[in-house]
């Protein structure tokens, strides 16, 4: 390697003393690797400028840029899960949003109840507990029954007709009787 | 009553003056300083709040009466440490390959010439990213305009070593540009 390559960067750059800088040209002159290196040096310096100069110009910073596959994706997602969650639970919608809206309303102080826990609640109640005092409004069938079934021959007590009240549960099978007098 | 009037005039007219010569620096050393703080690594946001905070301190400079020789390398030196503030983003720029897809490449005029520049500079941020901090720091201050000891200054190093390390680093960058 030539003993002026050292000196060569800084002969470009005029930050060599007078007295070294033309010591420098005079030798560059006869010298063609030191040409050769001083062309190289300068069109690297040059590409550093335009390099520099082209990442101040960017209109939108490569970070983002690398960022912007990935939002893109998310907001692609986004979308598709909004369009699944508008058409798909379109019946449940009326069923009971003013009972939410009423309770959250009434009852503020508390925390707003499942719908689902308080109907298990309402309906297990119910048929937990059966109401003892519970009478029928009236009879569901009145019976007449013939006094020859109930009485022997001949020993039916005259004026006197029996009346039944027979209880049906909803599957039609009897389930009380009670006799009137 | 001339001389109620007195303090209230100097002060503007000082006011004035550096109001004047700093405005001068903006239009001077703005692109420059954005320059070097982008391929430092900081995003374009950061390098226009930090030229913003520059230029704030250098009027504050210039009203209390500090020193106005050397400016340039006084910007350039509270820029850079203000990036060194910034150090979680310092890196960004060469630790990652600048996006060929530049605006500047897309005004040449030939297909051949963007592909060409698209890879000289992509060889040129990948030589890069092997220099020091140091080597990175010296070559950016010099390709925007600052002499030796105006990098010294900002860097805190001596003239010969910036004259040592500038030689050493565009020797590297040569080599792996294979230019």
């Amino acid at each position: 390697m030539c003993d002026y390559s050292g000196k060569l960067v800084a002969w470009m750059d005029h930050e060599l003393l007078d007295s070294e800088a033309a010591d420098v040209e005079h030798h560059v002159l006869a010298c063609a690797e030191c040409r050769r290196r001083m062309d190289a040096y300068e069109q690297v310096s040059a590409s550093l400028v335009a390099y520099c100069d082209a990442a101040v110009d960017q209109k939108t910073p490569s970070s983002l840029r690398h960022w912007v596959p990935v939002l893109s994706g998310v907001a692609a997602a986004a979308v598709l899960s909004l369009v699944f969650f508008l058409r798909a639970p379109i019946k449940q919608i009326p069923v009971r949003p003013q009972e939410t809206l009423a309770s959250t309303a009434i009852v503020p102080e508390t925390a707003p109840t499942p719908f689902k826990a308080v109907h298990r609640q309402r309906s297990l109640s119910r048929m937990k507990t059966p109401d003892a005092s519970w009478t029928p409004a009236g009879p569901a069938i009145q019976i007449v029954i013939p006094e020859e079934a109930m009485f022997p021959p001949g020993a039916v007590p005259e004026g006197i007709n029996f009346v039944a009240d027979l209880d049906i549960a909803a599957d039609g099978s009897a389930q009380g009787l009670r006799l009137q007098p | 009553m001339s001389g109620d009037s007195l303090p209230l005039i100097l002060p503007l007219s000082h006011f004035a003056t550096d109001s004047c010569e700093a405005t001068t620096l903006y239009r001077e050393l703005r692109r420059p300083l954005l320059r070097y703080l982008v391929c430092l690594g900081l995003s374009s946001d950061e390098a226009q709040d930090v030229v913003q905070d520059a230029f704030l301190s250098l009027h504050k400079h210039l009203v209390s009466g500090g020193p106005r020789d050397n400016i340039r390398s006084w910007l350039f030196r509270v820029a850079h440490n203000q990036a060194r503030n910034r150090q979680h983003t310092y890196d960004r720029r060469f630790g990652t390959p600048l996006d060929p897809d530049l605006d500047a490449i897309s005004q040449a005029a030939t297909p051949e010439e963007v592909v060409l520049e698209k890879e000289k500079f992509r060889r040129l941020g990948k030589a890069m990213r092997l220099l020091t901090a140091s080597e990175r720091e010296c070559l950016l201050l010099r390709a925007g305009g600052l002499r030796y000891r105006e990098i010294g200054e900002v860097l805190g190093i001596s003239t010969s070593t910036v004259a040592d390390t500038v030689d050493r680093a565009i020797k590297k960058l040569a080599e792996k540009c294979n230019v």
